[in-house]
């Protein structure tokens, strides 16, 4: 291994790295599990745009369930609790989010005659209305964030870094 | 690396468990809590409108060249027919409106809108009906409906569907099917063209909006 990957190795497993990693990703997850447990009834009906599910009880689950989730995931990404159980949930809810945007941005850019980067929608992730592209941007982030946090040490600044300490 | 990767995936299951249960219960304690076996589109699927033309963001961009907004238009109308609603324009809704009866509750609109955009506004006079939470408003505005002889309900406009839903439960509530129209211009096209609008509760006297 040469010196640049040596240090691109040591910064990904520096602590602070996976501190700060841990932080944004917990805060991002809690603010937009907040946004959409006030209006359920909003997340409801953007969900629904999605065309995921043909059972309503589905659907009502789904929306309910997952704003309380995330803003748990999160909380427990910012107190530094079952890092690494948190972060591959994360990146197990964000590979189908991003998925499923870039799925109805093609929808939309099939159905207009439009740049694909000026498609403009409420994806439903609790920030209202966004450029299609930013968002596509952010998630690739937040998953390289969760790799990062599931492969990276990070254990400093944790109340418990391990919930299960032994399989 | 197998027992780490057992650990995490172990973990990862604990902390997905105790997540659906806060999450089942903050949904049962939220006074905002979804029902779970309600279905809250009726007459239909659980499948939204489709990503054409019909959507209110893309539509945004594509007014420039003419086209998105007649064709949602036509959609909708066509929507409110399938569903068995009679769509009315902005014109008959303004008649409606300026009708002597309205005065008396034998015409009634109905503002099918959550409590934060009917309180920001709402057409003078119109009745609330969240139909996400019909429990809150039915006994309100279920026996006006009754003994209205016409039933205008709207919601944003554009795209929105909560009218047309609003519309089909206060039917199954009782309300005669033929008594009921929707304005499918909706909020967005009544303050658009200047018309009066009532902020805060019903009769609250408080007004804005009104072009000379």
């Amino acid at each position: 291994m040469n010196d640049r990957t040596n240090f691109v190795l040591r910064l990904l497993y520096h602590d602070m790295v996976a501190f700060v990693a841990r932080w944004i990703l917990g805060g991002v997850f809690v603010y937009q599990g907040l946004s959409k447990a006030v209006h359920p009834v909003d997340f409801l009906k953007i969900l629904r745009e999605y065309h995921i599910v043909e059972s309503h009880i589905v659907l009502n689950l789904i929306a309910a369930a997952l704003p309380w989730f995330e803003i748990l995931c999160g909380s427990l990404l910012l107190s530094g609790i079952a890092v690494r159980g948190s972060a591959l949930l994360l990146i197990g809810m964000l590979v189908p989010f991003t998925i499923g945007v870039l799925s109805r941005a093609m929808a939309i850019q099939a159905a207009n005659p439009i740049p694909f980067c000026a498609i403009r929608f409420d994806c439903g992730c609790g920030a209202g209305e966004v450029i299609v592209c930013h968002k596509l941007l952010e998630n690739s982030f937040l998953i390289l964030l969760s790799l990062l946090l599931l492969i990276g040490r990070g254990r400093r600044w944790c109340l418990q870094y391990d919930f299960v300490k032994s399989a | 690396m197998g027992r780490e990767l057992k650990r995490v995936l172990l973990e990862a299951l604990v902390v997905a468990a105790v997540g659906l249960a806060v999450a089942l219960l903050a949904n049962l304690v939220s006074p905002r809590g979804l029902s779970l076996t309600r279905n809250y589109f009726p007459s239909g699927s659980t499948h939204g409108k489709t990503d054409g033309s019909a959507n209110s963001n893309v539509t945004a961009v594509v007014t420039a060249t003419n086209w998105g907004g007649q064709l949602a238009r036509e959609s909708v109308a066509a929507r409110l027919k399938e569903k068995g609603l009679q769509p009315i324009d902005f014109g008959e809704a303004m008649e409606l409106f300026r009708d002597p009866q309205y005065a008396v509750d034998l015409i009634v609109f109905i503002d099918a809108r959550d409590d934060r955009h009917y309180a920001e506004g709402h057409i003078p006079g119109a009745y609330q009906f969240d139909r996400y939470y019909p429990e809150k408003h039915l006994p309100a505005v279920l026996p006006v409906c009754l003994s209205a002889t016409k039933i205008v309900v709207y919601c944003t406009g554009g795209d929105c569907e909560d009218s047309e839903f609003a519309a089909l439960t206060l039917k199954d509530a009782g309300a005669p099917l033929e008594r009921i129209v929707v304005y499918a211009g909706g909020m967005t096209e009544w303050a658009a063209k200047g018309l009066p609008v009532e902020t805060g509760e019903r009769k609250s006297g408080a007004m804005r909006g009104a072009k000379p």
